[in-house]
């Protein structure tokens, strides 16, 4: 499964628009992370348990979009974006969409 | 997940010969099965642990290679912070209080319900109903995480 950012894939040619696919989450962490990360919010530098929270949410949300893709037997998902949104204190909350689609 | 973990996971995978019910997961998981094949698949891992776990062990390897980026200087500070005693002795002496004093308050809270003078006696019982139900739905949280997390490949992210 090719998955690009781009809206054509090069050297291919989209035969069939299989339709938008997507995968969200919203995850947290604990509260003694969060207690960890108020702490270093005081005293500056990488925030790690909230790098750590992003990451997991935009790897399950790509997961995510990719089984829908899967699930459509698609070649190729075009157009990835990805879109974050505050949806409680110490939550993340990560959509990934794109479109599937048949290449020839 | 430094270099020697992921090529450890990859050479323990290796060095066993696979089971029909783990190449039928392989196959599922790489989007092989047809879509009957898939259907079924899909209703036997509902009902069976092994195949679950079988199935999330597929997609923890997966996530792991994606997620292969080289080290940055800061993760070696960050690695030996973690052994660090002083550090270590620290966090640990740290959530102890916080959990002690979590679980202090609690206390205090349902003994001050039933102690404070002047409480009408259906206020009391309602806020001890409500701390109770605070408590217990907290505790079923816990436990449903502690049975989730060995389905979570997400877990060992870290950047």
């Amino acid at each position: 499964l090719i998955v690009v950012t781009t809206h054509t894939v090069p050297g291919r040619e989209i035969v069939e628009v299989l339709g938008l696919v997507r995968g969200n989450t919203v995850r947290a962490r604990h509260l003694g992370k969060d207690i960890a990360a108020m702490m270093k919010n005081l005293v500056g530098g990488e925030v790690t348990e909230y790098t750590k929270l992003l990451a997991e949410s935009r790897e399950q949300a790509f997961d995510r979009m990719l089984e829908e893709a899967h699930r459509l037997r698609a070649d190729a998902i075009v157009g990835v974006r990805f879109t974050t949104s505050m949806i409680a204190a110490g939550a993340a909350e990560f959509l990934a969409y794109g479109t599937a689609v048949k290449l020839s | 997940v430094s270099r020697t973990d992921l090529a450890a996971a990859i050479m323990s995978a290796q060095t066993k010969e696979p089971t029909e019910q783990q190449l039928i997961a392989q196959a599922y998981f790489d989007g092989e099965l047809s879509a009957t094949e898939r259907a079924d698949f899909e209703a036997r891992m509902m009902s069976s642990t092994e195949l679950a776990r079988e199935v999330a062990e597929l997609q923890r390897l997966h996530v792991l290679a994606r997620r292969f980026a080289g080290p940055e200087p800061m993760d070696a500070e960050w690695r030996r912070l973690d052994q660090d005693p002083i550090q270590r002795a620290g966090s640990t002496l740290a959530y102890i209080l916080l959990i002690a004093s979590g679980a202090g308050l609690s206390i205090a809270a349902f003994a001050g319900l039933y102690l404070l003078e002047g409480v009408h006696p259906l206020v009391r019982l309602l806020l001890g109903l409500g701390l109770t139900g605070f408590l217990l739905l907290l505790a079923l949280a816990l436990r449903a995480r502690l049975r989730t997390l060995p389905y979570d490949p997400y877990e060992e992210i870290e950047r």
